[in-house]
């Protein structure tokens, strides 16, 4: 299948790139070993908590190398060729998508292994949470190819760069928003980064009770709004990049 | 037999015509040299006939298809080498082989690589990534892996452009072998390589195809001395 052999083509162009991987693993298992050093006595330093919060972290990363690959891929001549084949844009898109969920996978399975050895409490929940945040995952590579359809590949560094921001201020994964409230508290609910983080620790805790129904619903949308956006915008540029 | 028919080729930009009107006919076999100043419309051409961007107005029709009804089919049997290297960078010159022969889903990969390996001497590159390739080997490359699903119709976009003379010259071997088995339509700015390489020549400027025919043939109705000079006069409606 067409989309196969482009998501495999995807795959060893983003495992050959040093600086993803670095970004996408070292670096949310180095923030996940020395926050534990710190001993921080809050409940989100908790491993339990802290965990999920890494694992959306390196999600932020997903999103900004997604966006790079495919502004690369724009503004060479890759895309021309492959628009004269017989590609349809379903295999465009979802041969982006399946390419990094592996990627995804290996994240999860290294957070959690060094989360296990680190302390946390081996459960079944575990496999779940891999689960869940796979599909969480989709929203980000979607934002990602969005972000990459949109913008040049010097482009993608800065929007890149604002979402991870927006990943560490708004989902709650360093502090409470309710520590600071107001307009922030807000944005914080408007956005789909804490929804996503209360999911992924609701899945792996097996309890459900800081998830509001406003956040399922605000997920939702993102997620949906975003997949079609980048469906819509990959499409368009795709055309429009080569009149 | 006709390979390319087009019929009122017209491609607008807003207020800005690119392409006014083209009627062109390439027969089976032949090689098409399109030539003109920049924005005279040739790429905007080469792209609508390769089904990257849509007409405005008018028909294509390649191997008795219309390219508004069978786009899909159109694309399984051509190909393009644009005009930047349009290779994978990270992956080596067997992957990039093996990635197109799978989205060209050619049956027996290993048979029509092997053969290409074969024809443009790949063997010594054939494990390096494509990014520390030299550009001529990255031409090379990329117009190897352009006759991956042995296109009926192939278009090659200023193939020798910032190459040296050795690599050009290597490179024009490798067209000329080419010539007669497939259809080829080239576009380039080297009037040596358009006089040495093709069977006829179209020149387009302003987006309309105002002179076609052989380069003798185009000297001689010039009254020209060579056929740069006579180029010269077409394009710019014999003020230079």
């Amino acid at each position: 299948m067409r989309m196969i052999n482009f998501a495999r083509r995807n795959f060893k162009e983003l495992i050959r790139d040093p600086l993803s991987l670095v970004f996408e693993i070292a670096l949310p298992l180095f923030l996940l070993f020395i926050f534990q050093q710190f001993n921080i006595d809050a409940d989100n330093y908790k491993l339990e908590n802290f965990t999920p919060s890494i694992i959306l972290f390196g999600f932020s990363f997903i999103t900004l190398f997604t966006a790079t690959l495919i502004a690369k891929d724009r503004t060479s001549s890759f895309l021309i060729r492959l628009g004269t084949s017989p590609m349809k844009s379903s295999d465009y898109i979802l041969g982006y998508i399946l390419s990094i969920l592996p990627i995804v996978l290996i994240q999860n399975v290294l957070f959690f292994l060094t989360a296990i050895i680190m302390g946390l409490e081996f459960t079944i929940n575990i496999v779940p949470t891999i689960l869940v945040s796979m599909i969480i995952s989709i929203f980000f590579i979607s934002l990602g190819i969005l972000i990459g359809s949109l913008v040049s590949e010097k482009g993608t560094g800065g929007l890149g760069s604002i979402v991870v921001q927006l990943v560490c201020f708004t989902s709650g994964m360093y502090f409470p928003k309710d520590l600071i409230g107001g307009v922030f508290e807000i944005i914080c609910k408007s956005l789909p980064f804490e929804a996503c983080l209360n999911i992924i620790q609701g899945t792996l805790h097996n309890d459900f009770s800081n998830l509001s129904a406003m956040h399922i619903i605000v997920f939702f949308i993102y997620f949906i709004v975003v997949i079609l956006l980048s469906i819509i915008t990959f499409k368009k540029r795709m055309i429009s990049d080569n009149k | 037999m006709i390979a390319i028919e087009t019929k009122k080729l017209t491609k607008r930009f807003k207020d800005k015509i690119a392409v006014n009107g083209i009627d062109l006919k390439i027969k089976q076999g032949e090689l098409f040299a399109l030539l003109g100043v920049n924005g005279a419309g040739k790429t905007t051409t080469i792209k609508m006939l390769s089904g990257l961007i849509l007409p405005t107005s008018g028909d294509i029709i390649i191997e008795n298809m219309n390219m508004n009804k069978d786009i899909f089919k159109i694309k399984e049997i051509l190909n393009v080498s644009p005009q930047e290297t349009a290779i994978a960078q990270n992956l080596t010159v067997k992957e990039n082989l093996e990635f197109m022969a799978g989205v060209y889903q050619i049956k027996d990969k290993e048979k029509k690589i092997n053969e290409l390996i074969k024809e443009f001497k790949l063997d010594e590159v054939l494990n390096k990534k494509a990014k520390t390739l030299s550009g001529g080997w990255q031409r090379k490359v990329s117009i190897a892996i352009s006759l991956i699903n042995d296109p009926k119709i192939l278009f090659l976009d200023e193939p020798t452009l910032g190459l040296d003379v050795i690599a050009r010259k290597e490179l024009w071997k490798v067209i000329n072998s080419l010539k007669g088995k497939i259809t080829i339509i080239l576009t380039t700015h080297y009037m040596e390589e358009a006089e040495s390489l093709s069977d006829r020549i179209g020149i387009m400027a302003n987006g309309n195809l105002i002179d076609i025919g052989t380069s003798e043939e185009l000297i001689k109705k010039t009254k020209t001395k060579n056929f740069e000079d006579a180029f010269v006069s077409i394009a710019t409606g014999g003020e230079l």
